[in-house]
């Protein structure tokens, strides 16, 4: 006899963003002009306004000066101005205003006193340049006294000497900012800092995502942004619009479709996914089908996504798309030129978050195609691998490591494992390797613990200070030891378990310890690609076998024998 | 060919083109009637430093002094060159004299200890690497423990829940030698395939006498076993590649100390 186990399926508002939102909260704020605005009545029950004003949005109050979006970092929320006033940055201005790292290059001197400078203590740290940090706890009155803790904000220190050196614009009560980087998934493009003490409504990317679809207005209005500020330049940056004027390129965004597939939050899913067995194509949001119509040409703009065809019982993985790529050219070119109705000759899935623009086959043919001098090349190889060649990339598809620019890929049957890679990585980390010597295996390559420095870097989602953040040279994900708070988000998200938090001590090895809540200092830690050390990463270099490189599956090749 | 391929085949270019041009010169000093055996001698003693300055750039990673693969490659080069040198500066393979007998015997256990080295580092990875598993070498004796521990409770289970002791009986006479700690060392580093043998031995000769629900025993300790072996493997491998540097270091060390010794006494009382 089987048994069974009953369980409540779990509902969308499960896990609300804050509990302390109250139904008082929320009647206020539908009296607000900016939500009555919004129609209400356009709104499914079961996931009415109110309900996502309760579930998916906090009230955020920020202290004069706190820095409440940082330019490069990616954030999943947008911020509606309740009460105060706000300053957004428009030309240049300091870094470390910011908590950013600011380590510099290492010269000849600094890297050669690693020899005698590095620690025997493991984790050992210089108290003193916590001293100078600009971080505090956030503000918890009012409805967020049921909060369990106040968040951890970086803050501008003089906010007077920053007006008059810096060129700001003012922002005030009933504006929204943050929407793009939040439903585009892409790095916020302005630093924005609280002038006054601020009330702000944080609503979250499911709440916004929703509000965009049942509130016409509210989506043309997001769209309309979007189309003002970045489809016009991305569309004249892709080279099959490239030659268009920019009269028929206005045309071309006019009619241009947004579209969404797959979880913001990919990654928890995606954990859990793995852990259970269940990953696979066929849990993949669909995009297009093989055999569908082709309708539009379907450009990726944040994300990825599998390009699949159908094979056995099952579905054979061709390539991946990334942002740039573009998918169902050849289809829409062969049935204009042909006149006739040609289907897709493979499936596109969502890979986690996948952010479309979909250009409709008519706007092709139309301005597109007839400027076209010769058809478009099929970059999609169809066949010609043997499914052996082609497990290589469906493990790297189902693993994930596609999101990598620099997964650390050891080729095992050049290994010897004298971990010279890991010794190396340490005696440029103060005496602390950053990295594991394991991980995934497929065949006699293993991608070992390493940070990748993902494409869509979801660690930095959520850092209350932006202490995780991309370098402004190079791209790297790093993270500033100073105004790290240890809250381990980052180590959380990471659905590669490339992040690691460690107990930090003293130049004297003892063991720093939070004195009000009795718990030890916690630091999160990876590796940095030695950016502050001349040379390549370290751990490249220190391999005498050529069997450790870092590696982009997107744009390396992967020969054996050649890891260049 | 790749980039890598045209490094190594240029290193071993120069290499060449550098000895011939030291033989050209050699003659040269010979037909001015003086030896070339302190040209050679200095030569000898500049590639024996450079050899060594191998281990220097390792512990010296955080420096930026080229890549390790380069050096690697260098090394085993100019080792090569060392002793196309060796026998041109003592015109001999085996020379008269105590001391220089002593620094032959050193220089020759160094070059084969090399040689032996280089030779299971192209050899061993793939042959681990074919377990399919991967265990870091310091982590073996753990794995081992909780192996051992898994196949002790599984026999306790079998005896247990069978009432017959003939699978404990057996464990006691001859796995539990096995799962102790890692065996068959000399068999996987000769590449012999002892161990599976003797598994498969140990398994048939008790299969017989089990009954059903103890084969089903049987068969998961055998798996186990399975384990328990590649793991060995990697034990013996994974040191045989980390401790022949043992051997090769303190060789060099001791060569370059000789080596020094002689380069005084011969500039002190022979030049």
């Amino acid at each position: 006899m089987v048994s069974v186990a009953h369980l409540t399926r779990p509902q969308r508002w499960d896990s609300p963003f804050d509990l302390g939102m109250g139904e008082s909260d929320v009647a206020s704020l539908m009296e607000r002009s900016e939500i009555v605005a919004i129609n209400a009545a356009a709104f499914p029950d079961q996931t009415p306004l109110a309900g996502i004003l309760q579930n998916d949005t906090r009230i955020a109050y920020y202290k004069a000066g706190d820095i409440v979006v940082r330019e490069g970092d990616y954030g999943n929320s947008a911020f509606l101005i309740l009460s105060g006033k706000l300053r957004v940055f428009v030309g240049d201005y300091p870094d470390a205003l910011l908590g950013r790292d600011r380590t510099k290059k290492k010269g000849i001197f600094a890297t050669i006193s690693q020899i005698w400078t590095n620690s025997n203590i493991p984790e050992a740290r210089d108290t003193k340049m916590y001293e100078s940090q600009a971080v505090r706890s956030g503000d918890s009155r009012g409805a967020r006294s049921r909060r369990r803790s106040s968040p951890t904000r970086v803050f501008v220190q003089d906010i007077p000497a920053v007006l008059d050196e810096c060129r700001t614009a003012e922002m005030g009560e009933g504006e929204l900012f943050g929407e793009l980087a939040a439903l585009g998934r892409i790095p916020r493009t302005a630093t924005i800092f609280a002038e006054t003490d601020v009330a702000l409504l944080e609503v979250r990317w499911q709440g916004l995502r929703e509000i965009r679809r049942f509130d016409d207005r509210f989506r043309r209005a997001i769209d309309q942004r979007y189309r003002q500020n970045a489809l016009l330049v991305h569309l004249g940056e892709t080279e099959l619009f490239s030659s268009l004027d920019e009269e028929i390129l206005g045309k071309v965004a006019d009619a241009t479709l947004f579209e969404t597939y797959g979880a913001f939050d990919w990654h928890v899913s995606f954990q859990r996914l793995q852990s259970s067995g269940q990953g696979g194509v066929e849990h993949e949001p669909a995009i297009a089908r093989q055999g569908d119509y082709a309708d539009g040409l379907l450009m990726i703009r944040a994300g990825f996504a599998r390009v699949a065809i159908e094979f056995g019982s099952g579905q054979r993985t061709l390539t991946y798309l990334g942002a740039g790529d573009t998918f169902g050219l050849e289809e829409l070119y062969a049935a204009w030129k042909s006149g006739e109705t040609v289907s897709l000759g493979a499936s596109l899935t969502a890979l986690g978050y996948v952010d479309v623009l979909r250009v409709p086959a008519q706007v092709l043919e139309k301005y597109v195609f007839p400027e076209i001098a010769s058809p478009p090349v099929e970059t999609v190889d169809t066949g010609t691998r043997t499914l052996a060649e082609n497990a290589l990339l469906e493990w790297a598809v189902e693993e994930r490591f596609i999101n990598a620019t620099k997964s650390m890929l050891i080729d095992l049957n050049r290994c010897v494992r004298c971990d010279d890679c890991v010794r190396a990585c340490a005696s440029t980390h103060g005496g602390n390797p950053r990295f594991i010597r394991h991980g995934k295996t497929f065949d006699h390559w293993m991608v070992a613990n390493a940070c990748m420095h993902c494409a869509d870097p979801v660690c930095m989602i959520g850092c209350p200070t932006g202490a995780i953040h991309r370098s402004e040279v190079g791209g790297t994900v790093v993270i500033n030891d100073e105004t790290c708070t240890g809250c381990a988000t980052c180590a959380s998200s990471c659905p590669y378990n490339n992040i690691r938090m460690v107990e930090i001590r003293n130049r004297s090895g003892g063991a720093l310890v939070d004195p009000d809540l009795k718990r030890p200092i916690l630091k999160a830690t990876k590796c940095d690609l030695c950016y502050a050390n001349p040379g390549a990463p370290a751990c490249v270099r220190a391999c005498p076998h050529e069997a450790l490189s870092r590696f982009d599956f997107q744009r390396d090749t992967l020969m054996e024998g050649d890891l260049s | 060919m790749n980039l890598i391929r045209i490094r190594h085949l240029m290193i071993w270019l120069a290499a060449g083109i550098v000895f011939d041009l030291l033989l050209v010169e050699g003659r040269s000093v010979q037909v001015q009637l003086e030896s070339p055996s302190e040209l050679t001698g200095y030569w000898m003693l500049g590639t024996i430093i450079f050899l060594a300055l191998f281990n220097l750039r390792k512990r010296l990673s955080m420096l930026p002094l080229g890549n390790a693969s380069t050096w690697l490659t260098l090394h085993v080069v100019i080792g090569v060159f060392a002793l196309a040198v060796f026998w041109l500066h003592t015109r001999t393979i085996w020379p008269n004299g105590m001391y220089e007998k002593t620094l032959a015997i050193l220089f020759y256990l160094t070059v084969l200890s090399g040689i032996i080295g280089y030779l299971i580092q192209r050899i061993y990875p793939r042959l681990i690497t074919q377990t399919g598993i991967e265990v870091i070498f310091e982590r073996i004796p753990l794995r081992v423990s909780e192996l051992r521990q898994k196949a002790e409770a599984l026999v306790l289970e079998c005896c247990d829940q069978t009432r017959v002791d003939t699978l404990g009986r057996h464990y006691l006479d001859s796995l539990q030698w096995f799962f102790s700690r890692p065996r068959f060392t000399f068999n996987h580093i000769v590449g012999s395939q002892r161990s599976r043998q003797w598994l498969k031995h140990q398994d048939e000769a008790v299969r017989r006498y089990l009954n059903e629900d103890e084969r089903k025993y049987l068969d998961d300790l055998s798996r186990l076993a399975r384990q328990k072996e590649h793991i060995d493997l990697h034990y013996t491998l994974q040191g045989a590649m980390k401790r022949w540097l043992l051997v090769h270091i303190p060789l060099t060390a001791a060569l370059l100390a000789l080596s020094f010794w002689h380069f005084l006494v011969v500039n002190v009382y022979s030049l």
